[in-house]
């Protein structure tokens, strides 16, 4: 039986369903289309309660967390929230994640569903001595995601917090509806927007959650897992286990900006330090001509098989075919032409560095959004 | 009728993969049937088959694409292609809306209509299918 979160009542009256990391959740209430463009559009919101939350304790909580992710983390602030990777020995991506750095003996990691296991068994296996704790609290809480230019918006009257007082990747320890919550200004779609986490919310007692996401659902339209995918890959982030996985490094990932220079040793910076530079390949993304590419398919030019799609969609913006795939070093180069195998036809299409939009047009850089 | 939330209207012809078709008087119009437009949910891209191209019952002759999955169109009976609908080259998003009218795909001639169509569900038939898959 696959498990649901806290506002599976809602998704089984409005929403398509699908598994998902062993939890049943929305796929899409109306069109995967119509709720992307609302998000790029106006606001949606995204039942993420299926994530991991991992909170870490103790006094040796900021020097363990140091020897185990590639960024730096003794300077971040408190009320940051950052970006950045678990590798293993071989400078592997075991997963990618958020950190909220609450205090320096309090932090509080967002996981990918999926690898919330491995992740708790890797963190234990980094000998976190007796001045430390690890605590699962995913079934113990709610993660909502509100994501687009009316994000704010369409929280503001939920939250205790000024919202326009909180800046791109921080924090804050606020009420929501009156309940306990973290409110964070983070995403996964490209679009300026907040991650909620509700505390001290169980499946024996949803209504808080509930009420909280009806009272979104007012002003910002309930998303699912399609639009999600399609979201993110137009933003151009990788999804652990499709895009990057244990076998990829960062350099590889085009996600080397993570590492901070000259921090001490992690978990995986021997073999960083050690790994061939430029990298012989890199994930890159391209955009087609016609057809949609999925996982898989090749990318050829002139000389051959050149990359794979890792992941593919439909962009709703572009109206066009859009990947990430891991592309050979020499033919990554941004603007190269090359062909995508669609099934039995060539597509000719075009290595760009996403995202894929227009960036004065969409996502919270753009020219409209005050923040 | 509506059958759990899935329209399949009466007089036409239905594939257990989800094609109708319906006799024009001389050719026959095809299209997928609501309930395969919405388990595709949304759809983007149409790949009909050229028009003089010759096709055959049951067997793939297109493909209709959402953003989340390909999904293979089979033809309902044999014949000659004699029209697609262009429409959807620039409005995938008919087959959705308007699957048995407006989002209609081809248009086929014929070859062997009165043996084939016996091999064809009606509405009552393609319903008792779709009962049987939703079960599962």
């Amino acid at each position: 039986m696959p498990r649901t979160t806290q506002l599976f009542s809602y998704h089984r009256k409005h929403a398509q369903l699908t598994e998902f990391a062993g939890y049943e959740m929305p796929l899409w209430y109306t069109t995967t289309s119509e709720e992307h463009l609302a998000v790029r559009n106006s606001s949606g919101i995204f039942d993420v309660s299926h994530m991991g939350r991992v909170e870490i304790k103790g006094t040796a909580a900021t020097s363990f967390l140091e020897g185990v992710v590639p960024t730096a983390v003794k300077t971040q602030p408190p009320g940051k929230a950052f970006y950045t990777l678990l590798l293993n020995e071989r400078g592997g991506i075991i997963d990618d994640l958020i950190i909220m750095r609450l205090s320096d003996e309090h932090y509080v990691l967002v996981v990918n569903a999926a690898n919330k296991e491995a992740d708790l068994s890797h963190l234990r296996s980094c000998s976190p001595g007796p001045n430390l704790e690890i605590a699962d609290f995913t079934s113990a809480s709610v993660m909502i995601a509100v994501q687009g230019p009316k994000a704010a918006a369409s929280l503001q009257p939920l939250a205790d917090l000024d919202l326009s007082q909180l800046k791109r990747f921080r924090f804050s320890e606020t009420r929501v509806l009156g309940n306990r919550a973290l409110v964070s200004r983070t995403g996964y779609t490209g679009e300026d927007g907040f991650e909620v986490i509700l505390f001290d919310s169980t499946n024996d007692n949803p209504e808080k959650a509930l009420r909280v996401w009806e009272g979104l659902a007012h002003s910002s339209s309930p998303c699912g897992l399609g639009a999600r995918d399609s979201l993110r890959l137009e933003a151009g982030f990788p999804l652990h286990g499709v895009d990057i996985d244990p076998r990829t490094n960062p350099f590889e990932a085009d996600l080397s900006w993570v590492i901070s220079a000259g921090k001490g040793d992690y978990v995986g910076s021997k073999a960083l330090s050690e790994s061939k530079s430029p990298p012989d390949f890199v994930r890159r993304g391209i955009v087609l001509g016609r057809g949609i590419p999925r996982h898989g398919f090749d990318v050829l030019s002139d000389s051959g098989k050149v990359g794979v799609v890792t992941s593919g969609t439909f962009s709703p913006i572009l109206r066009r075919g859009i990947a990430l795939g891991r592309m050979d070093q020499n033919s990554s180069g941004l603007g190269a032409k090359v062909r995508v195998m669609v099934r039995d036809s060539e597509v000719e299409s075009t290595v760009v560095k996403p995202p894929f939009y227009d960036e004065q047009a969409y996502g919270w850089r753009r020219r409209s959004n005050d923040n | 009728m509506d059958f759990q939330g899935y329209k399949i209207p009466e007089g036409l012809m239905y594939t257990k993969e989800h094609e109708w078709a319906k006799d024009e008087g001389g050719l026959i119009r095809v299209g997928i049937t609501d309930y395969a437009a919405k388990t595709l949910n949304d759809v983007v891209y149409v790949t009909s088959p050229k028009v003089g191209d010759k096709v055959s019952q049951f067997s793939a002759m297109g493909t209709v694409e959402s953003i989340k999955a390909v999904s293979e169109l089979y033809s309902p009976l044999s014949g000659t292609v004699a029209n697609v609908n262009q429409q959807l080259d620039s409005h995938p998003e008919l087959v959705n809306k308007s699957p048995y009218d407006e989002g209609w795909l081809v248009e086929v001639k014929p070859s062997d209509y009165p043996t084939e169509r016996k091999l064809l569900l009606d509405a009552k038939a393609y319903a008792d299918h779709l009962g049987s898959l939703l079960k599962k």
